[in-house]
């Protein structure tokens, strides 16, 4: 099972790499992000993570996603089920899409409203990343926040200090949100 | 050229004999010749007369009319009037011609009878008439002569005086040169012969007879008033010819009588006679006929004796009366006379005479050249020049030349002796090459035959000296041919200057050739079958075969050959392929232009394209490992050797010394033979050994044009019969011939590459040959042709690598883990083969369950393998691959190399309990989930192992030999399996599923991985974008989002959803379908 994984977790990144320079070719906006996202659907209907998945949003509309990330065992957020939005501008995947978390959770780097603070989203995007990728980070986020720039200061103090505090807290938060 | 001859000598032969035999038997004496007016010279008119009456009677059964009409005329006309003189009859002559006309009527009895009589009486009248009627008177040159005619013709007093003298004259003459009637023996012209009688004539008789000659030769001026006077000579020569036709034809036709009806038979019965009296040389056949031959002769040569002295006589007369134009004229007198008579002769000779003659001749000729009489040749003597001290030779030689003048003296030797001569030559010649040359073609080796002389036709054709059969037989035709031709030709023309010249003999030897050229070409299809050990008759070939016609003819006969000898269904496709080969390489040396083979190959590929199984025997004889190249080889040589053993018996020169299998015990050279011989019996070996030839790989690489290279020395230019878009070829280029022969090179790759798939797939030796075929291919069709083949061979080196790398970290995790022995680890060996899917042929898959034990490596094995190459997965391709099997049975061990479905089959027996196992073909097909064929294909192959036996539908093991009634099993089966794998690329993860699918749901694999993946997009559908959704709207998504498309209606979804459902998957709320948590 552990060369599984192993292989899972390395595939996307080569796999990106030769989109990626078929992309870059035609760097049409708009129409390429379609087409890129399209792609990226299928790949991560083939080759799927486990804990991680997502979709377009009921209403067709290819650059509006739901995903879902599974909280990862040993962390306050096993067993929890997050569910996010991605909205990636025309000109994906040259510019980062633009992530929430629409289940509330309690963690040291999400506000209350759900936007995320992670470099990949921010300045260090590049268009070798995709969606798979922003949502393994965004999971082994889970396990790992980065306390040094929090969103949440009371988290990022609970984390290190209380954890089971924390772990209350988190569970308080959390709520499972009913798609419309 | 002989028919051209016969008929014109036929056509002469006709004009001769008319001129010869025109002339009516009823007139051999002068008309004016008196009968009724020489009373009293009854002695010498009496006995003819007598006989001429009788002879008359004879002759009343078939011309009475005519003599009645004689008679009657007799009565009334005047003695001198009309043609039909009634005179005639009574002259000795004229009786002589009843008798000739009733012999030649009837050749009756009676006839023989009469004239015998007739015959009888001459001579006792000849004697002494002319004692009797001339003795008393002192001359008859006197004009003055009385006669006892004159009161009968007293109107013609004077002129009847000239012409009773001449009549008289006449008479003496014609008596003393008649010729003796008798055709009793041929002993009898022996007797007869006129130089005694002639010696023992007294003077005075001489002396008459040449006054009565001077005055019958001189008629016209001695007795001007003759009116009756005639040519001594031509009725000589008539005389001759009357006599010839009568006695001397019947004497000749009995000489051959004799023997005919015994030849006859023994022209069919001969032969076997006298290979059964084992006469050699000549036996009784040619003797008889020899017999025949000499005893005409004789007889020809008693007559014309006959003839001659009568002839002698006259022209000493002639000398007698005037020398001066006798000398002139005697000459032509007599070499006229000597041709009517050899005109004669020649043309009324019979057909049985000539048949024997030919039969003598053709012996005689035959044995001077060297040719052995045919009971001889049926023991397999063969023609061969003749030696110089070969005494037979000699002795024929000998005898031909004496037979040859003797029926020149006779005169037999005339133009149809000639035509007889010229068409035994002809048949000698064919004879002396279809024995000494058919079959025989070795290489040059002058050693059997020793030339003699220096021959001009070296100097003159180049190409005699190249082959030793063409330099022999222009030694035979120059040395023994021409000389005997020459010899015979000049006995018969002495005269004629040189009748055999050199241009002569040049157009003998170009006969020859073309002779030997023909010959060759009959051959031809065994020489190719002989390939290569028939250069020397290629060698013929290419030296005779030099004109457009002839090259024609070559290619039409062989073809006619091969379509009867090879191009049948009774001929393998190894066998014509094989024979193919030896045409190409046989066509090759004989023109290296190609253009022959070019003539001869489309029938052949016309053929060939019928056979399916040609380009795979091809193939695999290209495959050939070393082993059975050497093996092939050996075999070979060891064939030309034996070869070569028994074509010369002095092989100790011939057989090459460098062949190694020599040192090697006889034992094993006996055992590598017949390896050789099983494998070339199923393989083209040939093409293996060809190919790693280097002189056949050799290409045009520098595509200049060949005809501006004016270094070339060797350049000859195109042949004629090429055609217009003639292509000089370089090399013999067997391979490439071949394959082009067999359609496209594509389809020849493609089957190339499938034979080679299924070699990689096989033993797992290593691939060296597969190799080195490959790049010799490649040469030859360039790289991209053959780049699966490429990739095919990379896949398995690589894979062995994998294999390699895959065991050692397996068995370092083991060493790690201190996992205790046993368990996975221990298990059957496992070895895999990665195959790229897309460059291996024909690649499908076939479901079954393998045994758990096999199973459990590959699951250890696809771990192995995904950890050294990331992100790959392997699919398993169960029914490709080997196992070795090993049966414990209770008495015996069974060890089979077999294929992985029949390993997984006899697995399925293996029980623990003690009951007997026993499975049918529906029970093994439940638990292997295998194909139904494929399982009675694996249990038939167990059953012809003596593994199981079949009892109805019932299969069990037989565990005993002897005890067919076996209960217990215990069979262990250790599969080895080698199980290619299907390696995908372009292909991501799967997470979950096995790759294989139950069995009982029997869509194919793309299907059912389409499904998978389309199970993931709604799983992903209804966990993010809405937890619940309408089909419809699910179906639109589906659409929009895969990118090749949603081939799937709604109902086709709703199916699919709907069988979710019932795996508990799913369920629907509402009308909205939802993932069930």
């Amino acid at each position: 099972m552990s060369f599984l994984e192993d292989s899972q977790n390395s595939a996307p990144g080569s796999l990106q790499n030769n989109k990626l320079s078929g992309a870059r070719k035609g760097a049409e906006t708009g129409q390429n992000a379609a087409k890129r996202l399209q792609t990226e659907l299928m790949q991560l209907m083939t080759s799927p993570a486990p804990g991680v998945s997502a979709f377009p949003s009921a209403d067709g509309n290819l650059l509006t996603w739901r995903a879902t990330i599974e909280g990862p065992d040993d962390t306050p957020y096993q067993g929890l089920t997050l569910k996010l939005g991605f909205e990636f501008p025309a000109n994906y995947p040259y510019a980062p899409p633009t992530v929430l978390f629409r289940t509330p959770i309690y963690h040291p780097n999400v506000d209350f409203s759900g936007r995320i603070c992670l470099d990949i989203l921010k300045d260090k995007w590049t268009a070798a990343y995709n969606i798979q990728t922003v949502l393994l980070s965004l999971q082994s986020l889970l396990g790992e926040p980065n306390n040094a720039s929090p969103l949440n200061g009371e988290a990022a103090e609970l984390w290190d200090k209380d954890p089971a505090l924390f772990k209350i807290k988190v569970a308080d938060r959390h709520k499972d949100i009913d798609d419309e | 050229m002989a028919a051209a001859l016969v008929s014109g000598w036929k056509d002469r032969r006709r004009r001769v004999f008319q001129s010869v035999f025109q002339t009516d038997f009823s007139q051999p004496t002068p008309h004016s010749t008196p009968s009724l007016g020489f009373p009293d010279q009854g002695q010498a008119f009496g006995g003819p007369l007598a006989a001429a009456t009788v002879a008359a009677a004879a002759t009343r059964g078939g011309r009475l009319d005519y003599h009645d009409y004689l008679q009657h005329r007799d009565g009334t006309a005047a003695p001198s009037s009309g043609p039909f003189t009634p005179r005639q009859q009574t002259t000795p002559r004229a009786g002589n011609a009843g008798a000739v006309q009733a012999a030649q009527q009837g050749r009756n009895l009676f006839g023989e009878s009469i004239f015998q009589q007739a015959a009888d009486q001459l001579p006792s009248a000849h004697s002494p008439t002319p004692t009797a009627s001339f003795g008393s008177q002192s001359t008859i040159r006197a004009p003055s002569l009385p006669t006892h005619a004159q009161p009968l013709f007293p109107s013609l007093a004077t002129a009847g005086d000239d012409q009773v003298a001449f009549d008289r004259a006449w008479h003496v003459v014609t008596a003393r040169i008649a010729l003796p009637a008798s055709a009793t023996a041929d002993d009898s012209f022996g007797s007869l012969a006129p130089e005694p009688q002639y010696a023992s004539q007294g003077q005075s008789s001489d002396a008459d007879f040449y006054e009565a000659l001077t005055l019958v030769v001189q008629a016209d001026t001695l007795l001007p008033r003759a009116t009756h006077t005639d040519d001594i000579l031509a009725w000589h020569t008539q005389q001759v010819r009357s006599h010839f036709a009568q006695h001397v034809l019947p004497m000749l036709l009995a000489c051959v009588d004799h023997d005919v009806d015994d030849s006859a038979a023994a022209d069919k019965g001969a032969a076997q006679r006298n290979r059964a009296k084992g006469t050699r040389r000549g036996g009784r056949y040619h003797e008889r006929h020899m017999l025949v031959v000499m005893s005409s002769i004789r007889t020809l040569e008693a007559a014309l004796r006959l003839y001659r002295y009568g002839l002698e006589l006259i022209i000493r007369g002639f000398h007698r009366v005037d020398k001066a134009r006798a000398s002139a004229d005697a000459h032509s007198q007599v070499t006229r006379f000597r041709r009517d008579i050899h005109a004669l002769v020649g043309n009324s000779v019979s057909a049985e005479l000539m048949r024997s003659l030919r039969i003598v001749l053709a012996h005689l000729a035959g044995q001077t050249l060297g040719i052995p009489p045919e009971d001889d040749r049926e023991q397999g003597a063969r023609p061969a020049p003749p030696t110089e001290d070969d005494l037979w030779a000699m002795a024929a030689r000998q005898q031909l030349h004496e037979l040859v003048g003797q029926l020149d003296d006779v005169g037999l030797a005339g133009e149809r002796f000639q035509v007889l001569f010229a068409e035994i030559m002809d048949s000698v010649m064919s004879d002396f090459i279809r024995g000494a040359y058919a079959g025989v073609w070795t290489e040059s080796d002058a050693r059997l035959f020793t030339f003699v002389g220096d021959t001009i036709s070296r100097a003159g054709n180049p190409a005699a000296a190249s082959s030793f059969c063409i330099a022999s037989l222009s030694d035979w035709v120059e040395n023994h041919f021409a000389r005997l031709s020459f010899e015979v030709l000049s006995r018969i023309a002495p005269d004629a200057t040189s009748p055999v010249t050199l241009s002569d003999v040049k157009t003998y030897q170009s006969l020859a050739l073309a002779r030997l050229a023909a010959l060759r070409t009959g051959e031809l299809f065994d020489i190719v079958l002989a390939w290569p050990s028939a250069r020397g008759a290629l060698d013929d070939l290419r030296a005779t075969i030099t004109t457009a016609p002839r090259r024609l003819q070559l290619t039409g006969k062989f073809i006619r050959a091969l379509q009867k000898r090879l191009l049948h269904p009774g001929c393998s496709t190894l066998q014509i392929l094989r024979t193919y080969i030896a045409i190409i390489r046989t066509f090759h040396s004989l023109d290296h232009s190609k253009v022959l083979l070019g003539h001869v190959e489309p029938c052949l590929q016309l053929y060939l394209c019928q056979r399916d199984d040609a380009i795979r025997l091809v193939v695999t004889g290209l495959l050939a490992s070393p082993e059975e190249i050497r093996a092939a080889r050996k075999a070979n040589d060891a064939a030309v050797k034996q070869g070569r053993k028994m074509e010369v018996e002095n092989d100790a020169f011939t057989t090459p010394a460098k062949d190694p299998v020599k040192a090697a015990p006889s034992t094993t050279t006996r055992q590598g033979d017949s390896s050789a011989r099983d494998v070339s019996a199923t393989k083209l070996v040939e093409l293996g050994v060809l190919l790693n030839d280097a002189s056949q790989t050799r290409r045009t690489a520098p595509e200049v044009d060949e005809d501006l290279d004016w270094d070339d020395m060797k350049w000859m230019p195109d042949p004629v019969d090429a055609g217009a878009n003639y292509k000089r070829p370089k090399s013999e280029d067997v391979i490439g011939t071949l394959i082009s022969a067999l359609g496209s090179e594509d389809v020849f790759i493609k089957e190339f590459a499938s034979i080679v798939a299924e070699r990689l797939l096989g033993e797992p030796a290593r691939h060296d040959q597969e190799l080195r075929v490959l790049d010799l291919l490649k040469r030859r069709f360039g790289e991209g042709a053959l780049q699966d083949c490429d990739v095919m061979i990379r896949d398995v080196q690589d894979s062995r690598r994998v294999d390699a790398a895959i065991r050692t970290m397996r068995q370092l995790q083991q060493f790690q883990q201190r996992q205790p022995r046993g368990g996975v680890g221990d298990g059957p060996q496992y070895h895999a083969r990665v195959l790229s899917r897309l460059f291996w042929p024909n690649l499908d898959r076939e479901h079954f369950l393998l045994p758990q034990p096999v199973v459990d490596q590959q699951k250890w094995y696809e771990k192995g393998y995904e950890s050294l190459k990331s992100n790959r997965k392997l699919t398993w391709l169960n029914q490709l691959g080997q196992a070795r099997v090993e049966l414990e049975l209770e008495d015996r061990t069974v060890t089979a190399d077999c294929t992985t479905a029949e390993a997984t089959v006899i697995y399925a027996f293996q029980e623990d309990g003690e009951e007997a196992v026993t499975k049918t073909v529906d029970e093994l097909y439940m638990q292997l989930q295998m194909d139904e064929d494929m399982i009675a294909a694996a249990l038939s192959f167990w059953v012809s192992k003596g593994v199981l036996r079949k009892q109805g539908e019932v299969y069990t093991v037989i565990e005993t030999l002897q005890e067919e009634e076996a209960t217990t099993a215990a069979a262990a089966a250790a599969a080895a399996a080698t199980a290619p794998e299907q390696n995908t690329a372009d292909k991501g993860d799967e997470s979950a599923g096995s790759p294989l699918r139950p069995a009982a749901n029997k869509k194919p694999a793309k299907e059912r991985e389409k499904e998978a993946m389309y199970w993931q997009y709604i799983r992903g559908m209804l966990t993010n974008a809405s937890a619940t959704m309408p089909l419809g709207q699910m179906a639109m998504m589906m659409k929009m989002l895969i990118p090749e498309g949603f081939p799937w209606s709604n109902e086709e979804l709703q199916d699919f959803l709907a069988e979710k459902v019932k795996e508990g998957l799913m369920e629907i709320v509402g009308g909205k379908y939802k993932l069930k948590k």
